[in-house]
């Protein structure tokens, strides 16, 4: 009913929608969501044709495309079959005109109703948005931003239009009032299309069927709401999310690396993408479909940085890690969880290549590895359990942070030497000739433990395996370093594999748990699914075992 | 490896002493061609003469001048020790800790020959080499060193085995560091006191050899040596002469001997702490 064809608007230089691509089926709701400056409201209003920029491309709407009307035939749509709720209240409503006379004013305009249908239809809507009876004839001034909200939804709602284009809805209301409003959004008429521009994840994921994610005035990612929202596949459309403050989600907040630029070619994301190619600087990705989905990235969205298929590691007759069957991401967090003995540490070891697998194998990005060269070791780091013992008591800092260079043979001396200084500063360690001369004994435990992650990061890799990183640190220095790496993530997309017996820091710091048991893995899913609702008896136990502040008994691990 | 080296030495006794002598006989073989009055190959006076103010031990039945020869023969005594000490104490850590870090069918190999020719009696062997090629003292050095790597390469395997299993040479393998770079900046520097007790116990054994070497006359016949010096002077022992011929020598070569022992025992515990606190007699 509703089909775009590489929309796009420029006001001036500013283009501000870069070739926009969107179907929508009558009765469905669509979210179109993104951070402010994206173009959800110049999309809305250039189907209202509103808009004052310049505008190419083709909008249709029941077979007619909007841009070739001329602006009489636009005004018999307008407000009639097409309707738009404005997000700023305040400028929209005539401050001469009181709540009713305003409200009536579609339906008068359009001459469709007399002018006692009109205030009856326009009172009913009214009232159906919870606006008091009694400050009918209230001026604007004189109301709330949300009775102005109210007005304004009742107001496109007027002439039962077909499509109903919603700018940030529920943005100016409370959230107790939200989850009324929004439910009287639901409710309303089902053969209205709505398009709902909103920066809020949680009005897109009540109200609408599917969600197209904007970016830098281009589509990024398009498909079901659920499904985009629990396991996003495009860099951004993770990203945001994990900005998004919500009760769903059990891992810290996390930003964006740096702002939103308009860049001139290429993908427009990829100046803040983690996983960026040569080719995202130079050539716009297409919206393709992709499993169930339309993504727009060279790469098919997030990429599997690494996994494991079928590995198994025996010591003897006894199989430390038994057919272990794991993947991590780009730019993700997976923890993998259970009790001393479990073979955590063996299955990291293992995909290190410091013990050779019995059988199965690990594949970095789809390519089997084999012979771990130095090549292997630049993208995938380790911190080991103890920094006391992986650090050698004959380096100093700086020449412990700079063996992974010296090494690997990068660059010369001096580059070498201000590569680890910067990494140095990375994890917040003093960068004075003073420190750099230290030795690992006169550190403290965090102090060698940031070391010992500085020594992993210097060669910028794309995988930080992560043992146990904090086993004996005090919990403040322990919030700084899952800080720390939370950061780093935000800012390089590093991958991490977090091992860890401590299911309640793991819960803050992976997208996904991985929970193992005598070597096999034996459950696995997103964080905040396995936290809510575990399934198997064990993961229960691990978790009811977990620090908690409220006072119960200590419960037993059953095996 | 937290035992300090210096302070074991410093803090026995007989360590002291051992280094005392040790640097004694170092500045006599240094000093030889300053403190030796004549040259040591050439006749200088009438045979076999009494200690008198121009010769202090007199001279050999050639003419020669005891004293300078003695001098001269520390240099020689002193540079087949060292060499010896150096060589072997290097190809034991070469094999020893190459062993360790390569492992499997190298290390199952190299294991077994260290154990025959530990088993091998290594004086006879080399009295028998030597009696039939007469080695110069730079063939001898080598062959001793040959001989003499075994035991030490043994203990510097063990200690490899557990240094490479520690955290940092975990970490250094996981930043794609080669066997080499991991031997030569982890395993070697942790073996720093184990090299220098092996390399005393190989100067020692080497002295003791070359004398013993010469002694039977299976040496380089043209280099002052104490042990050619004490088989010439038994020769003599009919006449009064063994009293400044024989025995300085004797003494000299003993000292040494002792020194090395002296030391060599008291950075013992280096290798094996469990000596410790145990006094020597």
């Amino acid at each position: 009913m509703l089909e775009i064809k590489d929309l796009r608007v420029s006001y001036g230089q500013d283009v501000v929608l870069n070739g926009i691509d969107l179907e929508l089926e009558s009765g469905e709701t669509l979210a179109i969501v993104g951070e402010s400056g994206t173009g959800k409201t110049t999309l809305g209003l250039s189907i209202m044709r509103l808009v004052e920029g310049t505008v190419r491309g083709s909008i249709r709407f029941n077979g007619k495309d909007l841009l070739l009307l001329t602006d009489s035939e636009m005004q018999q749509i307008r407000w009639s079959q097409i309707a738009m709720a404005f997000q700023n209240a305040n400028n929209v409503l005539n401050p001469v005109y009181t709540v009713l006379d305003q409200t009536m004013e579609p339906m008068i305009e359009h001459g469709l109703k007399s002018r006692g249908e009109a205030r009856d239809r326009a009172a009913e809507l009214l009232r159906y948005f919870g606006f008091p009876q009694n400050r009918f004839s209230a001026y604007p001034h004189q109301l709330s931003g949300g009775e102005q909200q109210r007005v304004l939804l009742a107001m496109a709602l007027t002439n039962d239009p077909e499509l109903l284009i919603l700018d940030e809805p529920l943005s100016s209301l409370d959230a107790a009032t939200r989850a009324g409003v929004g439910n009287l959004l639901k409710e309303i008429d089902k053969h209205c299309t709505k398009l709902v521009a909103t920066h809020d994840l949680d009005t897109a994921s009540k109200l609408a069927d599917r969600m197209a994610v904007l970016y830098g005035g281009k589509i990024i990612e398009l498909g079901p709401t659920q499904e985009v929202l629990s396991r996003p596949r495009h860099p951004y459309t993770r990203a945001l999310i994990r900005a998004y403050p919500n009760m769903t989600m059990v891992k810290d907040l996390q930003g964006i690396k740096g702002r939103m630029t308009r860049p001139a070619s290429g993908c427009p994301f990829h100046s803040r993408c983690t996983q960026a190619i040569d080719i995202c600087q130079t050539k716009t990705p297409q919206l393709v479909w992709n499993e169930g989905r339309q993504i727009a990235c060279h790469r098919g969205g997030i990429i599997t940085l690494l996994s494991t298929r079928n590995l198994t590691k025996s010591f003897g007759s006894l199989k430390a890690v038994d057919s272990v069957n794991l993947h991590i991401e780009a730019g993700e967090t997976l923890a993998l969880v259970g009790q001393t003995g479990s073979g955590k540490t063996t299955l990291a070891k293992t995909i290190m290549g410091l013990h050779q697998p019995n059988e199965g194998g690990v594949y970095l990005e789809d390519a089997k590895v084999d012979n771990r060269g130095k090549d292997f070791y630049k993208r995938v780091q380790m911190v080991f359990q103890n920094p006391g013992e992986s650090l050698s008591h004959r380096l100093s800092v700086m020449e412990a942070v700079m063996e992974p260079l010296d090494i690997q043979g990068v660059g010369t001396k001096e580059e070498r030497e201000n590569k680890a200084i910067q990494v140095l500063g990375e994890v917040e360690l003093p960068q004075t000739g003073d420190f750099l001369n230290k030795y690992p004994h006169h550190l403290s435990g965090g102090e060698m433990q940031r070391v010992a992650i500085a020594r992993a990061l210097v060669l910028d890799p794309a995988l930080l395996i992560a043992d146990e990183p904090t086993a004996f640190l005090d919990a403040s220095v322990q919030a700084k370093i899952l800080k720390l790496l939370l950061n780093l993530q935000e800012q390089r997309g590093l991958s991490m594999l977090y091992i860890t017996h401590d299911v309640a820091a793991a819960r803050k710091v992976s997208d996904r748990i991985a929970v193992m048991l005598d070597g096999k893995i034996i459950e696995e899913g997103l964080s905040n699914e396995i936290i809510a609702a575990p399934k198997q008896s064990y993961t229960k136990s691990l978790l009811s075992a977990a620090s908690a502040l409220h006072p119960t008994e200590y419960s037993s691990i059953e095996q | 490896m937290h035992i300090d080296l210096k302070k074991e030495i410093k803090e026995s006794g007989p360590g002291k002493t051992g280094l005392f002598i040790l640097l004694l006989m170092v500045a006599m073989a240094l000093l030889a061609p300053v403190i030796a009055p004549y040259n040591p190959y050439q006749q200088s006076t009438a045979s076999l003469l009494p200690p008198s103010l121009s010769h202090w031990l007199g001279t050999n039945h050639v003419g020669q001048d005891i004293w300078s020869r003695l001098v001269f023969g520390a240099r020689t005594s002193l540079l087949v020790g060292f060499g010896v000490g150096i060589l072997s104490t290097l190809l034991g850590t070469i094999f020893g800790v190459s062993a360790a870090l390569v492992g499997g069918f190298y290390e199952k190999v190299l294991m077994r020959i260290v154990d025959a020719f530990i088993v091998i009696p290594m004086v006879i062997v080399v009295i028998l080499i030597s009696a039939y090629i007469r080695p110069s003292i730079l063939t001898l050095i080598l062959l001793l060193s040959l001989l003499s790597w075994q035991g030490g390469a043994r203990i510097m395997r063990a200690q490899a085995l557990s240094l490479k299993e520690r955290g940092n040479v975990t970490a250094a393998k996981s930043f794609g560091a080669s066997r080499f770079y991991i031997a030569w900046r982890h395993v070697v520097p942790d073996l720093g006191p184990i090299l220098l007790v092996d390399f005393i116990y190989g100067v020692r054994r080497a002295v003791f050899m070359e004398a013993g070497l010469a002694f039977l006359g299976i040496s380089d016949p043209t280099v002052v040596s104490w042990g050619m010096m004490m088989r010439d002077a038994l020769s003599f022992s009919y006449l009064n002469v063994w009293q400044w011929w024989l025995v300085p020598t004797g003494v000299a070569l003993s000292l040494t001997i002792i020194g090395l022992t002296f030391v060599g025992h008291a950075a013992e515990p280096v290798i094996e702490p469990r000596l410790r606190g145990v006094e020597i007699a």
